[in-house]
């Protein structure tokens, strides 16, 4: 059962997580929070073609490739 | 000797110089006198033919400074028209020219916003195919260990950035 102060962590990548992945992950994450409050989710979204998408509360952060390379379109248009 | 003169010779000098005084009277003094009327009428009427000739030299002199007070009026008013031509024929050259060069310059907007038009659709096919073949590359080339390092990488990046942010908001 998950604590009510506990805090979801969606981690969204093309692939299926690694274990190894998933500790790296852990390790950065607690850099900015307590990850003992974390309960992660983990969601396979091949459209972001690499890297990852990390929804922590109000927090979104977009580590895809889809959205570099949006970024790098968007540059080029403009 | 004088006596010896014809008494018929006397006489017939005599008769002549009745018929002298009775022509003088009653022919030759009607007659003057009608000349003289005809003279006079004559005299009237050239007097008169003088007059209206006269006249109508005058008349004739009038009609000649009318004339040419019209010739010179005609001469002026064909003048004015002249530059009047002149000036519109300018005008309307300059307005003809003016309505080419907006015309002109109209059309030349047109094509330069279509060809900015085309570049811009062009621009955009190109990065859309080019952004779906890289995506297409990346999806085919991304492995778990691709992924390992994009992951580190990406999201060690993110995380720096997020703790800079904190560090400057809270100190």
């Amino acid at each position: 059962m998950v604590s009510s102060k506990k805090e979801i962590v969606k981690l969204i990548t093309p692939l299926p997580m690694t274990e190894s992945q998933k500790n790296k992950v852990k390790s950065k994450l607690s850099r900015i929070g307590d990850i003992n409050q974390m309960v992660f989710q983990e969601e396979v979204d091949p459209s972001l073609l690499g890297g990852i998408v990390i929804i922590f509360g109000e927090m979104l952060i977009d580590c895809s490739l889809k959205t570099q390379l949006e970024k790098m379109k968007e540059g080029i248009i403009i | 000797m004088i006596l010896s003169i014809d008494r018929s010779i006397i006489f017939q000098i005599i008769n002549f110089l009745i018929l002298v005084a009775l022509l003088f009277r009653f022919l030759f003094k009607p007659v003057v006198q009608t000349l003289d009327k005809r003279s006079n009428h004559i005299q009237e009427e050239m007097n008169k033919i003088e007059k209206e000739k006269k006249v109508a030299e005058e008349l004739r002199l009038k009609y000649e400074e009318e004339s040419k007070n019209i010739h010179i009026k005609y001469q002026e008013m064909m003048e004015l028209a002249n530059q009047e031509a002149v000036k519109i024929k300018s005008k309307i050259i300059d307005e003809a020219y003016q309505e080419s060069e907006k015309i002109k310059q109209t059309a030349e907007e047109k094509a330069r916003i279509e060809i900015d038009k085309l570049f811009t659709e062009l621009k955009m096919d190109i990065i859309d195919i080019s952004t779906e073949m890289a995506a297409k590359l990346l999806r085919e080339r991304i492995d778990t260990s691709k992924q390992d390092q994009l992951i580190e990488q990406l999201l060690e990046e993110a995380i720096s950035k997020i703790e800079i942010k904190s560090e400057a908001q809270y100190g």
